[in-house]
């Protein structure tokens, strides 16, 4: 039994190392133009303080949220129908229309997007491509294959003897999904828009590309600290701030699906 | 079976910890490089003269800039690489850990034809030139861009890019318009602030800031020009611009030899075998840059381009050279306040 945890243990062993170098830099001085670090300080923190850096964490929560409840629209209507089609040939051809984004990367999707939202292919009414409208449709559609499949899972699990027994009741098609489908696919709902929020904070070629350097979520924020200013410890007080951040809302999020799980 | 693995896993935990060279690497000078164009240029144009010369081959350890950075700063002590090459600011870095060793200079003959600008410190020899300058598409901004204040034009209102992990050229450019320097950059702020309505984008990569120009979506850049350069050789049809009221700031890819190695002797006939007029004509040509070596010839379409600086006075007169110190030292300053003010 012991031999069995040995993986689980070296995998923690690596996070926790990783974390408590994380934790290190972030409590030494930053000496600009220096790779060399100070003393111990607090700074760091305050520093991340600002309005340029909290504005960062603030449209992360937006566009995460955002990102979720759009995804969620957007994919119970294909959902449901994966779920209830009694076509197999249209359940494979919906299969494979979800699936076939992961076979073409992250980054070759967005890079994509960057000529369908920039007016090379369509002219918008509105700028696209580089304001948080443009990433939030990259986020959506990167979000939506997962979201699908876990509805689905979630809507085939159904029985659909519920929903005829409310319709054999007088119940309308709008008042059946209401009050019947909907309720029981909660717990699909939840994991997924738990898993969708939970991958969404932690973007980073998304807002890269289709940001244009304006749109700026945690992730790139981390990177351009760490990376461009060579502001290690910065990036490392930035880094916990956000993981103390995610740690809270999925902590509030587990909460919520254990309430959905006993509720259906 | 999964007793086995235990063993495995065990034996993998027993192993000493950090970085090994590989065995092959070790009777081989092991070279730390951008990638794509720059390696293979590096390559074809150094590494196989220097087989060529001395019996010894050449590996090459590609990666970004901050990337193969923080490989070094992991190795300290025992360099996974014998020579370093990378921005002259971001030496600075280098240096300020120790990571690089001093340049003995009585093994670099070749660095006595070298401009004077080429040395950038005891540790750091220039390789080649290029200057940030203003590049743009004639296709698609009709009015000519002579100068740095065109930039300020109303008509050119959402049609410049320009980079946000680096915002030292324009900063400087900023300042110099307002009779400030790099040191004294808080002079061009208000200016700066002016020209934020006519950004349309910023970039992280030079892959961007080409997607940008190629797709028409920021036809005017602030713009290394080898990669201006590149564009054009691609059918893109740019022109770069040599302002008229201030120089293009100049960029200096250095090599250095890495503190540690056991082969610093090979390290710096390499350096110096890059140095000489002959290499330095031939990377001339190959990278559009300009070359370190005054001796060294460059294509006649070539001369008196930005970025190519051929004698003292062009180094002097054409291409201002920022303080690589204080560049370092300002740069994380900069990008908070270029972040604060313009890209937001």
């Amino acid at each position: 039994m012991r031999l069995l945890l040995a993986p689980a243990v070296l995998v923690v062993a690596v996070f926790a190392a990783a974390l408590s170098a994380l934790l290190r830099y972030s409590v030494l001085e930053f000496v600009p133009g220096s790779l060399q670090t100070g003393g111990l300080t607090v700074a760091n923190f305050t520093g991340i303080m600002s309005r340029q850096y909290l504005g960062a964490v603030w449209d992360t929560l937006v566009l995460s949220a955002a990102t979720t409840a759009l995804t969620l629209v957007a994919s119970y209507p294909v959902a449901y129908a994966l779920a209830r089609t009694h076509s197999a040939r249209v359940r494979s051809a919906l299969l494979v229309l979800v699936l076939a984004p992961f076979f073409t990367g992250a980054i070759v999707r967005t890079y994509a997007w960057v000529l369908v939202l920039g007016n090379t292919v369509v002219t918008w009414p509105v700028p696209m491509l580089f304001t948080p409208r443009g990433v939030l449709v990259g986020l959506v559609h990167f979000s939506m294959p997962t979201m699908i499949l876990l509805l689905a899972a979630a809507i085939s699990h159904i029985d659909p003897v519920y929903e005829r027994a409310a319709a054999s009741l007088g119940a309308s098609p709008a008042r059946v999904f209401r009050r019947v489908t909907l309720p029981l696919s909660l717990p699909g709902i939840v994991s997924g828009s738990v898993i969708v929020f939970a991958w969404t904070l932690s973007a980073f070629a998304t807002p890269e590309l289709l940001g244009g350097g304006r749109v700026k979520m945690i992730a790139n924020v981390v990177r351009d600290l760490a990376l461009d200013s060579f502001n290690w410890p910065g990036g490392a007080a930035f880094a916990l701030m956000a993981l103390v951040i995610t740690l809270a809302l999925l902590a509030g999020a587990g909460k919520l699906t254990a309430v959905a799980d006993r509720g259906a | 079976m999964l007793a086995r693995l235990a063993v495995v896993t065990l034996l993998a935990l027993c192993l000493p910890f950090g970085p090994v060279a590989p065995a092959h690497a070790q009777n081989s000078l092991v070279v730390s490089v951008w990638g794509g164009n720059w390696k293979d240029t590096v390559d074809r144009v150094i590494g196989k003269a220097f087989t060529a010369k001395t019996g010894m081959p050449v590996e090459f350890e590609v990666g970004g800039t901050i990337d193969r950075l923080a490989k070094a700063r992991v190795a300290k002590g025992s360099p996974l690489v014998d020579i370093t090459f990378t921005t002259s600011h971001v030496g600075r870095l280098y240096v300020s850990d120790g990571l690089f060793a001093p340049l003995d200079m009585a093994k670099l003959p070749n660095a006595k034809a070298a401009a004077r600008e080429a040395l950038r410190s005891e540790y750091q020899m220039g390789a080649w030139s290029y200057v940030y300058t203003i590049v743009y598409r004639p296709d698609l901004v009709k009015e000519e861009i002579t100068r740095w204040s065109d930039l300020w034009k109303p008509s050119l209102k959402g049609k410049i890019a320009m980079p946000d992990f680096d915002p030292s050229h324009i900063i400087t450019i900023a300042a110099l318009m307002e009779g400030g320097n790099e040191a004294t950059w808080q002079k061009g702020q208000e200016r700066l602030k002016a020209l934020k309505p006519s950004i349309v984008a910023f970039f992280s990569t030079d892959a961007q800031s080409q997607d940008l120009m190629k797709t028409g979506q920021a036809p005017v850049q602030v713009m290394l020009s080898v990669n201006a350069y590149h564009l054009q050789e691609q059918g893109i049809a740019v022109k770069l611009v040599q302002p008229k009221d201030y120089p293009g700031v100049v960029g200096i890819d250095c090599m250095s030899v890495m503190a540690g190695t056991k082969k610093a002797d090979a390290a710096l006939a390499f350096i110096d075998l890059a140095l000489s007029k002959e290499i330095q004509t031939e990377l001339a040509k190959a990278l559009k840059a300009g070359p370190v070596n005054g001796g060294a010839t460059v294509p006649a379409a070539f001369q008196g381009q930005p970025g190519i600086f051929l004698t003292p006075s062009e180094w002097k007169e054409r291409g201002y050279i920022l303080n690589d110190e204080v560049r370092a030292r300002n740069l994380p300053a900069w990008r908070e306040w270029f972040t604060a003010n313009i890209v937001k």
